[in-house]
């Protein structure tokens, strides 16, 4: 049997923990259930601010080629000189390469933060609002229920990262508003499956799950549920959660 | 030719997977240094350092733990080769507040300053677990430590962190 004192020091330790046991604890003790809220709540801020803002990439990734390489480990002015010509080499490489594909970029990124599958619970008006606000945009009541929100840097801009909470299971949406795609394309990368849909004049979702499966057919249901349900500006028709 | 256009390929592989991880080795990197030109420099070479030995990632999803021990190595290579200068905690803040309180997000610059206040023993777990999303297991063997211990630091660094940002901390555990 666990006890209170035990359980805390768990949940403190890893909040996201699923250990069946510190699970068969909260749901028979009301004051732990409530104290495991208070610190998922602080762990949203927490991860929020250890999420500073980063500057792009893009333009000074340090590779070009192995040779080029070496000559960084010289003295300074040659390594300035190194860096300048490696700088020239990768930006001419990115400009001649094509860019990674945004689906890719997009599953990397959901790799990167797995907390967010984790909550299941509905997010509070107060949690939704300021991550939906950064993107002037606002949902209305035929979107599903949130369950995670997060302002998150991608490709050097910040983005909403949404979870919802579908009929199958939780469901990533990423409000690529920078990102424009001329039409809707599917993926189907390191186990998630997902789709990207353009938005005119406000870049373009993507809508990813990884749930075993999931049919395309699924996910464009979900995603066309979602990018109805998105009210963009500041429209009064806005139903706060 | 082949060769060639394999080679681009690669390249190409390579910098898509440093573009993915970039913004998270970055503030790694950042909360470990407490400054974002030093965080720069040490992703910037440590991408060199991963590019060179790209031959010995066999396996792409494994990634990131792969750079980030690259980053924690060339972090401590730089804090060898040159005797940092100390900073206050409270300076560095009002110094960095522009940069780390995102428009109107002032409760996130007063967690942040809290951040900064943590001895580093607690803030690297904790920064490996909360933004890296690091298993217990995974930082126990990135840090040399034993389960026990990094669960240990990680319930200590959230508990002053909770106490240092005016949260009721009176259901707190004693360890």
């Amino acid at each position: 049997m666990m006890y209170h004192e035990q359980y805390r020091l768990a949940v403190l330790a890893n909040p996201l923990g699923n250990d069946p046991e510190l699970e068969a604890h909260r749901a028979q003790c009301e004051e732990c259930r409530a104290f495991t809220d208070r610190v998922l709540a602080f762990e949203r801020r927490l991860v929020s601010a250890l999420k500073v803002t980063t500057p792009s990439g893009a333009k000074i990734l340090p590779f070009g080629n192995r040779t080029a390489v070496r000559h960084a480990k010289g003295g300074r002015w040659l390594a300035l000189a190194a860096s300048a010509t490696i700088a020239f080499v990768v930006a001419a490489g990115i400009w001649l390469t094509p860019r990674s594909s945004l689906a890719a970029d997009v599953v990397a990124h959901m790799a990167g933060e797995p907390a967010a599958w984790k909550r299941h619970a509905a997010l509070s008006a107060g949690e939704l609002a300021p991550v939906l606000k950064r993107a002037n945009m606002t949902l209305d009541p035929k979107a599903p229920s949130v369950s995670y929100a997060n302002s998150c840097d991608f490709r050097g801009q910040i983005v909403p990262h949404l979870v919802v909470q579908s009929p199958r299971g939780p469901v990533t949406v990423m409000v690529l508003i920078h990102e424009s795609v001329s039409k809707a394309s599917q993926f189907d990368e390191q186990g998630y499956r997902g789709t990207i849909l353009p938005i005119p004049q406000h870049g373009s979702i993507a809508v990813l799950m990884k749930e075993p499966g999931t049919t395309a057919a699924e996910i464009d249901a979900i995603a066309a549920q979602v990018r109805s349900a998105i009210v963009w500006g500041s429209s009064r028709s806005v139903i706060e959660r | 030719m082949m060769d060639r256009v394999r080679a681009k390929q690669g390249r190409a592989r390579f910098q898509a997977l440093c573009l993915a991880l970039r913004p998270d080795l970055l503030r790694f990197a950042f909360w470990l240094c407490h400054d974002h030109a030093l965080a720069e420099d040490v992703v910037q070479e440590s991408m060199l350092r991963a590019w060179k030995a790209q031959d010995s990632l066999e396996d792409e999803k494994a990634a990131k733990p792969w750079f980030v021990t690259i980053v924690r190595r060339e972090l401590a290579r730089t804090f060898e080769r040159k005797r940092l200068n100390t900073v206050n905690i409270d300076d560095l803040v009002e110094l960095e507040d522009s940069s780390l309180a995102a428009g109107d997000q002032t409760d996130l610059a007063e967690m942040r300053a809290a951040i900064f206040k943590l001895p580093e023993e607690y803030r690297e777990p904790l920064v490996m677990q909360s933004l890296l999303g690091y298993s217990t297991a995974e930082i126990a063997s990135e840090l040399n430590l034993s389960q026990s211990a990094v669960l240990s630091r990680l319930f200590r660094a959230r508990h002053q962190l909770r106490a240092l940002c005016g949260e009721d901390t009176i259901g707190d555990p004693k360890e």
